[in-house]
């Protein structure tokens, strides 16, 4: 209680976000009111407009205020490319990376018998059309490596097996600079069962 | 007072505030039982990827109460590498498992032909149709577990044996009645041959049409236990 109404139902909205709890909650309230008045407005105005306009891309479905997103109307993409990520923010890390220059698709989740998400919710009869429909040569398949990501991972597969299309997955398996002996054994096995051939001659001779 | 290591599986995660899991598993000792393991999900957390559905795990937990603390958990033994439709069938076990059990119910029974049954299912060495035999196995012992054992090999109304060569129709309240005639058309899914049934009894599912006969029984015996809610991990398979 700081026993300002409007204060409290600010502290009180703050907590909605991720790892605010009350305490830093009541930290941000103050800092705004005390010190950046002006920036509070600013933050106030881009939740409203974001909170109005932000919807999903028809084609992609990451976030986006038009019907396509900049991603999808950007000439300069490999229009022969589809990558498939689970959420927006996976989208973006592989952005980051700049070393994929094709489109996306993105699930907004993963299969999950248990919680009842099967393939309707994630938008798997709109990727099927769209793979039959666009001429895309090659998908790649970026889901985590948890069990729902797998299960998705092979469902989207076996869905488009008629498709002339080929289809890959983005290897799993040891971080860059990690010491084999501090890796876990599951990462270590699959690293091992997904292993890169760099040579086949030296059996035959 | 801390307790020892039991060794569990996971059944399924749901996440809990921000770093949190709810984590449902399946013991040795106590059944099913609610977990919450605390910071699961932040990056260094010792249970990140330990937390997963079809690993051997040991672990121990703390607490009054309904949702016990999970305090620990690791790897025991070999992890298993699931894949593909494979990995859809572990699914449908979690599935009946977490739909068919009460909480805190032991079944240490169960628990192993769970085990063996992810250990037969994870070996690529067996066929598809050698893995599905061990689905229907293991949905046996769960309707023996759970108190709704099939009789397969005696007739519900005289107690007589069950014949090879007789057909006999399956009733959930009653069991398996002779079938003297030839069933109508909306009645031939109810009935079944003696020499099927045997096969299940004996849990040998090695031929083509005693492995179909004994899906449709399973079918039609767990329907009344699952209720009109779908079985999702079922819906998967539709493309498979
Ligand atoms: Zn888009």
């Amino acid at each position: 209680m700081t026993f300002s109404p409007l204060l409290d139902q600010l502290i009180q909205g703050l907590r909605c976000l991720p790892g605010v709890g009350p305490k830093s909650a009541q930290r941000m309230a103050f800092h705004l009111l005390e010190r950046d008045r002006d920036g509070g407005k600013h933050l106030a105005d881009a939740l409203l407009q974001a909170l109005e306009h932000v919807g999903h891309c028809r084609l992609c479905r990451t976030f986006s205020e038009d019907e396509l997103c900049l991603l999808c109307r950007h000439q300069g993409r490999e229009l022969h490319k589809l990558c498939i990520v689970e959420t927006p923010a996976d989208l973006l890390a592989i952005e980051q990376t700049g070393t994929y220059r094709g489109r996306y698709f993105v699930l907004l989740g993963h299969l999950s018998p248990l919680d009842g998400i099967g393939p309707e919710d994630i938008g798997l009869p709109a990727l099927q059309q769209r793979i039959t429909q666009e001429a895309i040569q090659e998908i790649i398949l970026a889901m985590s490596t948890t069990v729902e990501g797998e299960a998705t991972a092979h469902y989207i597969t076996e869905m488009i097996k008629g498709v002339k299309t080929s289809i890959s997955r983005i290897a799993h398996g040891i971080p860059l600079g990690g010491d084999l002996e501090y890796i876990d054994s599951r990462t270590l096995a699959h690293a091992f069962e997904s292993r890169l051939l760099l040579s086949s001659s030296s059996v035959a001779e | 007072m801390m307790q020892a290591m039991q060794a569990c599986f996971v059944l399924h995660t749901r996440d809990y505030r921000d770093s949190s899991l709810l984590v449902d598993l399946f013991t040795c000792d106590q059944g099913i039982m609610r977990v919450i393991a605390n910071g699961a999900k932040r990056p260094r957390s010792p249970m990140r990827g330990v937390l997963q559905p079809f690993l051997p795990l040991l672990a121990h937990w703390s607490g009054k109460g309904e949702l016990q603390t999970l305090r620990g958990a690791e790897i025991h033994g070999t992890p298993y590498y699931l894949q593909g439709a494979t990995l859809l069938s572990c699914f449908y076990l979690n599935e009946l498992l977490v739909r068919l059990l009460h909480h805190y119910d032991p079944h240490p029974g169960l628990f192993r032909a769970y085990h063996q049954t992810l250990a037969f299912l994870q070996n690529k060495q067996h066929s598809a149709a050698d893995k599905e035999g061990r689905l229907r196995l293991f949905e046996k012992v769960l309707l023996q577990e759970i108190g709704y054992a099939l009789q397969l090999d005696q007739e519900a109304h005289s107690g007589s044996a069950i014949l090879a060569d007789c057909n006999y129709r399956f009733s959930p309240e009653i069991g398996l009645v002779l079938q003297a005639q030839r069933p109508s058309q909306d009645l031939a899914r109810w009935v079944f041959s003696g020499k099927s049934l045997l096969a299940l009894h004996q849990s040998e599912l090695d031929d083509a049409d005693c492995l179909r006969d004994a899906k449709r029984l399973m079918r039609l015996a767990l329907a009344p236990l699952l209720g009109d809610k779908p079985m999702r991990s079922r819906e998967l398979f539709v493309v498979g």
